[in-house]
């Protein structure tokens, strides 16, 4: 393919995750009306909120070329931890929620310690936490439910100025999180690293620094994300927290995060991809499709997300790569 | 010196035996023959799948889909097969047809995550992760999440057995442990996980080899499958939920390097008995489920860092 | 006025090897220094220690009157010094503004905020002076060549050093650009910066120099104001010849070493080429059949209009610049990058889409340029890499059973053949190999297959001479038991040492080709040097 088809092709790509999102909306709408009524579009969202703020957190690590596995590991950890607080310590619900995303927090300072300082492979380093802190949690719970009390259930139902406290949340994580990633030195840094971290270091950017960084915020995200979800759900079952990450990182790879690193972000692409799989699962719901079916279908879009990816990143490559007779290659350039 | 023993192949071996020696005095159920016994039976399936990982790990990549692989294999076969509904019901032809099936799975599935990985270029962290869940939602969407009785009774010796079950997966082993250190295949394979580079130079079909390592750890994990199933002697779509972390820490702890180009069929058995021991002793002692769990984290958590440690010093040192 | 910069005696080695010789030179301040020498002069090596990235082993530099030895680049640019290097060092996923900044971001107050507006403000100055009219928050990845060359121009100036570095820094460069860029450099001397220019197109060193240094060997053999030096002058300079160099490959002594008939017929030929002044490709109907025959070879921005015969027995010399395309002229022969149009014939075959396995089948042989990144692997012990190539031959049909006996003696064999020190063990990883016995690895690797082509590509780089000596052998060797031999090099000594023929690469196309008898060290050079008219 000459560069300008591939440029093109790029710009394709780029735009999937957009095109890929009105589709599903229209899809579904159509398999089922009621699923485009404005009380359906909002329960989206709220339904949605958590997996909004795990994404968020996963798009940091992605960003650098990592990844996080131990998110749902994080989420039970915390949600059992301020479970057993709530119960038998009696503590208030807002001191837990606090309790949970300090816990989320060093948690991702743990991940970051073995891949920063320790210099582990991400997702082994991660995958390794993931078991640690499940088998913490199902200590903690000592693998019964815990059914969390109504003053905390209520902080899902709650609204701030009309809006569901959930999306609020959400929003407030998704907008600093952009914030941080696009307006502050450190988060263009994270971009820079990458890209390459090689090529940074020769810089003079503090690698380790921002890796710290993104593991920190992913945990925090976790904790606060599973903060979000128990509110929902209302109880600590030993499942709570499983495969999280998984939509975590399809949300965000769905939002145009790449898993190569240097491209991708919180708003508006992992917002919209959460809200993506989330409609993907509450469309299903609609359609009453058989639930049975819920991993296959998000398992197949995530496969073909990677692959988009995949598909994407050698493409840049293909033209990033030197011109030893530039004058051929900038035809479209006068 | 310390580098010289923590690179030792027989690390990990004598490690095994200093536990199992260390335990031995606090767990008197150990050493009686029905537990190793015990230990032995339960130990094949994961060899074999072990096996399978180390393969996939000496090209640099990993297979996070292998339990997924089982599972439908085994539901597979338990609805092939199966004395009520199964297609096979009653026939003699049941059990070796229900095991061709059952490995028809695993080269389907493996050939998938080759073709992704080799012809499509994507990530085999991702790819299999993918795979983990969509076709363990699959395997749970074929049975309605429930487990299938009343399997023939030739196919649950296979697994059931010991000596069987013991010829089977020590003859899977076996043919990796000759492939990867006798045939041109195994040495194309090292070449591919040390240098994908130099090996697409040399001559090395990389992407038929890629893919075959796939294909190899799919087949090797419907093996498993078949024994595990046959030891359980029911199918069920969580089959070998667990076991994902067992695979991976025994092929890193054996000694395996996940960056690819180093691993033995030898050292995976080291791996494989070391966290059997693990587990059981921990068992005897009364130790929660958790506390193994968490011991088996940590431990591949070790095992990774003395990996990547090595792999400095290795770099420092060009 | 006390010079700005002082190289008093700098020295290195590299494995015992000088690469730099007692480098002594004087740079006052506001001057644009020029400096000129073949691949391998030293130039990069200089450059590396006044960056930081390597240290001198004897001599010392001096910087504004006071001792300057940086421990690494931070040093060099808190001293005010800025490279911009022929390898662009800038992030495609980020904007002009965030790769200018991307340490040093002006902020809001004490916050962690990017000053958006002060941030467009300061890269468009920069932009500016570089004259270069792209938005500042475009993403590098949407630029062109030229533009990103431009954007690291910018970023050096950004730092506001008192010494910029300029290596290369047209080759991407449309002409419109470089005059841009000209008039800039103008500016910049005008403001009375310091400036050291390294480039390979002779005009634009004299025209922009104050004064001008060539390199040569690592020794600097010339140091003066630009009027006592012109083209001329300077090619001989560069080019000159090395009597301290062993090259122990005439032997018997005074004999060409390889008397082939190829060359022979070729001589004759030779008046018809010379007087056409176009390379003439040799008659097929030589009696050294081609064993490679390229016709038309072209792959937009890389190669174009490739044609060329080797024949067998025959050494072929490619000589070029640095991204003159040699390397990827061979990967395309060997499959490893496609091509658009024109043809390759191996021994009368044609082979239309190439792949390293076929082009393996039908005889070829590829040694690599970078042999750490794709020719050997280092964990792997030396039986493994010797042996992969081959492996097919010592491999039952089917199951792939390997013969060990046979393999043993196949490695056996070749070690003593390249003459590998027999210290090491066939087990040893190759990475504990010196950098020759390694690259007699790679080299035994292919010979073991008997390739009827064999492609090198700087087959003795960062090797001590007395496995230089070796491996030209072992070439030799392979030539005259019948094969085809395309050897890349940068160093003419060596193509002029070995070669019946040699072909002249520039700009991704074939402007040369010399035989033996013509052999013109000058003429080659000038050939490779960019041929550049700016008005």
């Amino acid at each position: 393919m000459n560069p300008a088809r591939q440029r093109a092709a790029l710009l394709a790509l780029n735009n999937v995750p957009l095109a890929l999102f009105a589709t599903a909306l229209l899809g579904f709408g159509a398999l089922a009306p009621s699923f485009l009524s404005p009380a359906n579009l909002l329960n989206l969202l709220v339904q949605a909120s958590a997996t909004a703020i795990l994404a968020t957190g996963a798009t940091f690590v992605l960003l650098t070329a990592g990844v996080d596995l131990s998110v749902g590991a994080i989420m039970f950890v915390a949600a059992a931890l301020s479970g057993k607080l709530l119960l038998a310590q009696g503590w208030s619900p807002p001191l837990v929620l606090a309790g949970m995303v300090l816990l989320g927090g060093l948690y991702g300072v743990l991940n970051g310690f073995l891949v920063a300082r320790l210099g582990l492979i991400a997702f082994i380093a991660t995958l390794g936490t993931q078991y640690l802190g499940r088998g913490f949690g199902m200590w903690l719970t000592e693998t019964r439910a815990m059914n969390l009390p109504e003053s905390f259930t209520q902080l899902a139902s709650a609204r701030c100025l009309g809006v569901p406290l959930p999306v609020v949340v959400a929003a407030l994580v998704i907008g600093l999180a952009h914030g941080l990633l696009i307006r502050t030195p450190l988060g263009r840094q994270v971009y820079a690293v990458g890209q390459d971290a090689a090529a940074a270091r020769k810089a003079g950017i503090n690698v380790p620094q921002v890796l710290w960084l993104v593991y920190g915020v992913c945990g925090l995200c976790a904790g606060l994300g599973g903060a979000v979800a128990l509110a929902q759900i209302g109880s600590v079952a030993p499942t709570f927290g499983m495969n999280r990450e998984f939509s975590a990182i399809a949300a965000a790879v769905l939002g145009g995060t790449s898993l190569f690193g240097g491209r991708g972000r919180v708003w508006p692409g992992t917002a919209f991809g959460a809200v993506l799989i989330q409609a993907v699962e509450n469309g299903l719901h609609n359609a009453n499709a058989d639930p049975y079916l819920y991993p296959l279908v998000t398992g197949g879009i995530i496969f073909v997300a990677v692959l988009l990816d995949s598909v994407r990143s050698r493409l840049l490559t293909a033209l990033g790569r030197r011109r030893i007779r530039p004058d051929e290659a900038t035809v479209a350039n006068p | 010196m310390l580098r010289r023993w923590l690179n030792s192949e027989y690390l990990v071996m004598l490690l095994t035996f200093a536990g199992v020696v260390l335990l031995l005095p606090f767990t008197p159920g150990l050493a009686t023959g029905e537990n190793l016994a015990n230990v032995l039976l339960t130990l094949l399936p994961l060899l074999v799948l072990a096996c399978g990982q180390t393969v996939v790990l000496i090209t640099g990549g990993i297979d996070l889909s292998a339990c997924a692989i089982m599972a439908v294999a085994s539901v597979v076969g338990g609805l092939a097969m199966n004395g009520q509904t199964g297609w096979l019901a009653g026939s003699p032809w049941a059990t070796p047809v229900g095991v061709l099936l059952m490995l028809g799975v695993g080269l389907a599935i493996g050939a998938f995550n080759g073709f992704a990985v080799a012809t499509l270029r994507m990530p085999p962290f991702m790819v299999t992760l993918t795979g983990m869940m969509f076709f363990g939602g699959l395997a749970i969407w074929l049975t309605r999440s429930e487990t299938i009785y009343n399997l023939p009774s030739a196919f649950n010796v296979l697994g059931g057995r010991l000596p069987l079950a013991a010829a089977v997966a020590g003859g899977l082993a076996l043919t990796v442990h000759l492939l990867l250190s006798r045939t041109m295949y195994g040495r194309w394979l090292y070449a591919l996980g040390h240098n994908p580079r130099m090996a697409r130079v040399s001559g090395v079909p990389v992407g038929a080899a890629t893919a075959g390592a796939y294909v190899l750890s799919g087949l090797l994990a419907a093996a498993a499958a078949v024994l595990y199933t046959g030891q359980a002697e029911t199918a069920s779509p969580f089959l070998g939920q667990r076991l994902l972390l067992d695979v991976i820490a025994a092929t890193v702890i054996g000694g395996t390097s996940l960056f690819g180009g180093r691993g033995k069929v030898l050292w995976t058995l080291a791996g494989v008995l070391f966290i059997k021991l693990l587990d059981n002793s921990l068992n005897l002692l009364n130790c929660s489920f958790f506390t193994v769990t968490m011991v088996k984290g940590a431990a591949v958590l070790v095992a990774a860092l003395l990996d990547a440690t090595r792999r400095r010093w290795l770099e420092a040192g060009t | 006025m006390s010079p700005l910069l002082v190289f008093e005696g700098i020295t290195k080695r590299f494995g015992g090897v000088p690469v730099l010789r007692d480098i002594t030179l004087a740079l006052p301040a506001g001057i644009t220094l020029g400096l000129v020498g073949e691949n391998g002069a030293g130039k990069t090596t200089l450059m590396n220690i006044l960056g930081g990235n390597l240290r001198p082993d004897a001599g010392q530099m001096t910087w504004d009157g006071r001792s300057y030895a940086p421990a690494g680049p931070a040093d060099a640019a808190a001293a005010g010094i800025a490279f911009v290097h022929q390898e662009l060092n800038l992030f495609p996923n980020l904007s002009i503004a965030e790769n200018l900044f991307l340490t040093r971001f002006p902020r809001c107050g004490g916050w962690p905020l990017i000053h958006r507006r002060a941030l467009a403000a300061e890269t468009t100055r920069w932009l500016r002076e570089v004259e270069l009219a792209a938005p500042p928050d475009t993403p590098v990845e949407r630029l062109s060549a030229g533009e990103r060359q431009l954007v690291e121009i910018a970023r050096a100036l950004s730092s506001q050093p008192r010494l910029i570095l300029f290596d290369e820094p047209t080759t991407s460069l449309s002409d419109r650009e470089t005059r841009k860029f000209f008039s800039l450099l103008e500016r910049l001397r005008a403001r009375g910066l310091t400036m050291i220019y390294i480039s390979h197109t002779l005009e634009d060193v004299l025209r922009l120099s104050d004064q001008v240094a060539v390199l040569r060997d690592g020794a600097l053999v010339a140091h003066g104001p630009r009027e006592e030096f012109d083209k001329d002058r300077l090619v001989t300079l560069m080019v000159g010849r090395r009597l301290d160099r062993l090259f122990p490959v005439r032997q018997p002594a005074g004999e060409p070493v390889k008397p082939s008939r190829a060359a022979e017929r070729a001589d004759a030929a030779d008046q018809t080429s010379q007087a056409s002044g176009r390379p003439k490709v040799a008659s097929v109907s030589s009696p050294s059949a081609p064993v490679l025959e390229v016709r038309g070879l072209t792959r937009s921005g890389v190669v174009h209009d490739i044609s060329f015969e080797l024949h067998a027995g025959e050494v072929l010399g490619l000589f070029g610049l640095m991204g003159a395309g040699r390397s990827e002229l061979a990967q395309i022969l060997f499959g490893l990058e496609p091509f658009e149009r024109g043809s390759i014939r191996v021994r009368g075959r044609p082979l239309a889409s190439p792949r390293p396995i076929r082009c393996l089948r039908e005889g070829m042989a590829f040694l690599t340029e970078n042999r750490h990144e794709d020719g050997l692997a280092l964990e792997a012990s030396i039986a493994d890499n010797l042996a992969l190539v081959t492996l097919r031959r010592h491999a039952r049909h089917g199951t792939g059973w390997l013969n060990r006996a046979t393999l043993a003696e196949a490695v056996r064999g070749i070690r003593e053949a390249v003459r590998l020190t027999p210290t090491a063990p066939d087990s040893a990883p190759v990475r504990t190999l010196s950098g020759g016995n390694q690259q007699k690895v790679v080299l035994g690797k292919w010979l073991l297959a008997q390739p009827q082509v064999l492609i090198l590509d700087e087959p003795t780089r960062g090797i001590d001479v007395g496995a230089k000596f070796e491996i030209y052998q072992l070439i030799l060797q392979r030539a005259e038991a019948g094969a085809g031999v395309l050897l890349i090099s940068s160093e003419l000594e060596e193509l002029v040492g070995l070669c019946d023929r040699m072909l002249v690469m520039r700009r991704g196309e074939l402007v040369d080709e010399l035989r033996r008898a013509a052999f013109d060290r000058e003429r080659i050079l000038r050939a490779a040097l960019h041929e550049r008219s700016v008005a």
